[in-house]
């Protein structure tokens, strides 16, 4: 793209507010590279731009506030751009179980988002070449095709799923359930046309936050489904699942 | 296996708002936490959620939606703070172009071809309605006055694509009025906006 492109350039404004299709917002962009006024014209407009956005401020739910934190803080960051574009990986600090961090943040932002019962993609967020799994679990959350899927538990609390299709596995987190009797306990399924599989059994604390549940072999048909079960364990579920999720969900 | 809860307890506590200047406290601020300085990014998070949620509120008129948006940009300012350059704008504008478009994004990905239309009738409007919450009535104050400044075609123009998520092409087409006029009112109602609300970000 050239950077005496006039029509181009008319696309200053359009383009400070986001007025742009996906394609012209590329081409733009291109051709900002070589173009420094048009840089500069930007950068003044844009100021100008955000100020229709914090103009508009409104004081988030303080709830938000700490599983926001805690779910970036869990996150690679990019590293910093050297000499036009090439990159290094940067790592979070060693010594803390990212896994966990991630899963602990994920099942958090979930917690909040699940009030709306939506379902959110949660590649883009995870998808980083700068976010090196340190476990399976984090691969799989950090998956590029990883879909996360959260739905309420019918005794109480929310479940959450993220799965990858292309890994053929799950996490499955939870919060906010009731505590069973030591004679019971929560156990997962996979549920699909070949009827159903063991996905291991919960460990719930006290809080009632599931520990993060890795389910592996997971094919594209399967839900993953919670029952109560005699702690002795069953072979097949024998009471009605409390929650299912997936696949078309997922 | 550790409870993350119990890992934090700073941030839990964490209820203590800093300065309440942020202009070249956020360019800081953004910097230290591309190095991944946590305490730096709680900072952030209390400087900058409320506007990106605000932000997020005006185009996607659904307070669940702009909360999830509000959280996808918290986590990208983590994420892509080592892009941030002082240099090329400051903090307030390089958070809000990552809101903006993030809420444009996602509008046009939900919007149905029929809601665009029924939208638009409201959208043009809708820049003065009074929102409740408003945090910082002041700002919105200057801000609307100097919106008040444009010709009502400039301000129709930079209203539907700010707070409406509309493409200029799409403006033409509600308004009537040829796309080339509409990029190029953008531009100098933009240009207009900017000499009204004075030198960059100053007042924030």
């Amino acid at each position: 793209m050239t950077s005496n492109d006039p029509d181009l350039h008319t696309l200053v404004g359009a383009y400070v507010l986001d007025a742009v299709s996906a394609e012209e917002r590329a081409r733009f962009s291109a051709h900002l590279a070589g173009c420094a006024s048009c840089r500069a014209e930007i950068g003044e407009l844009r100021e100008a731009a955000s100020s229709l956005g914090t103009a508009e401020a409104v004081r988030p739910r303080p709830e938000l506030r700490e599983p926001t934190i805690r779910a970036a803080q869990a996150t690679g960051q990019l590293a910093p751009v050297l000499n036009g574009g090439q990159s290094t990986r940067r790592h979070r600090a060693a010594g803390r179980p990212r896994a966990i961090r991630t899963l602990a943040a994920a099942a958090a932002v979930i917690a909040v988002a699940a009030g709306a019962g939506v379902g959110t993609h949660y590649a883009d967020m995870a998808d980083h070449p700068s976010t090196r799994p340190a476990s399976v679990i984090d691969a799989v959350l950090s998956a590029r095709d990883a879909v996360m899927r959260s739905a309420p538990v019918t005794t109480g609390g929310v479940a959450i799923v993220v799965a990858s299709r292309h890994k053929h596995m799950a996490v499955f987190m939870a919060h906010g359930l009731r505590p069973l009797p030591r004679t019971r306990s929560y156990e997962l399924w996979l549920m699909g046309p070949r009827g159903e599989r063991p996905a291991g059994r919960l460990v719930v604390r006290a809080s009632g936050m599931a520990r993060p549940t890795l389910i592996s072999g997971m094919s594209a048909s399967d839900m993953v489904g919670l029952t109560v079960e005699p702690a002795s364990g069953s072979l097949k579920p024998t009471s009605v699942p409390v929650v299912m999720i997936g696949p078309q969900s997922l | 296996m550790t409870d993350g809860d119990a890992q934090r307890p700073r941030a839990l506590s964490g209820g203590t708002r800093r300065a309440h200047r942020p202009s070249h406290r956020l360019d800081d601020l953004l910097t230290d936490v591309a190095r991944g300085d946590e305490s730096a990014y709680e900072a952030v998070y209390d400087l900058t959620s409320g506007w990106v949620l605000g932000a997020a509120r005006k185009v996607l008129r659904d307070p669940a939606m702009a909360e999830e948006v509000m959280q996808e940009v918290m986590l990208e300012i983590w994420r892509r703070a080592s892009r941030f350059d002082p240099a090329v704008g400051s903090g307030a504008a390089w958070v809000m172009t990552l809101a903006h478009r993030r809420a444009v994004d996602r509008v046009r990905s939900e919007r149905s071809h029929a809601e665009r239309e029924l939208k638009a009738a409201t959208a043009v409007i809708d820049y003065d309605d009074v929102t409740e919450a408003v945090e910082n009535s002041l700002e919105r104050q200057r801000v609307q006055r100097c919106l008040g400044s444009l010709t009502a075609l400039q301000r129709e123009c930079v209203s539907l694509a700010y707070y409406g998520g509309y493409t200029y092409a799409e403006v033409a087409g509600l308004l009537g009025v040829p796309a080339g006029t509409v990029k190029t009112r953008m531009r100098d109602g933009l240009i207009r906006l900017r000499d009204c609300l004075g030198v960059a970000g100053v007042q924030r």
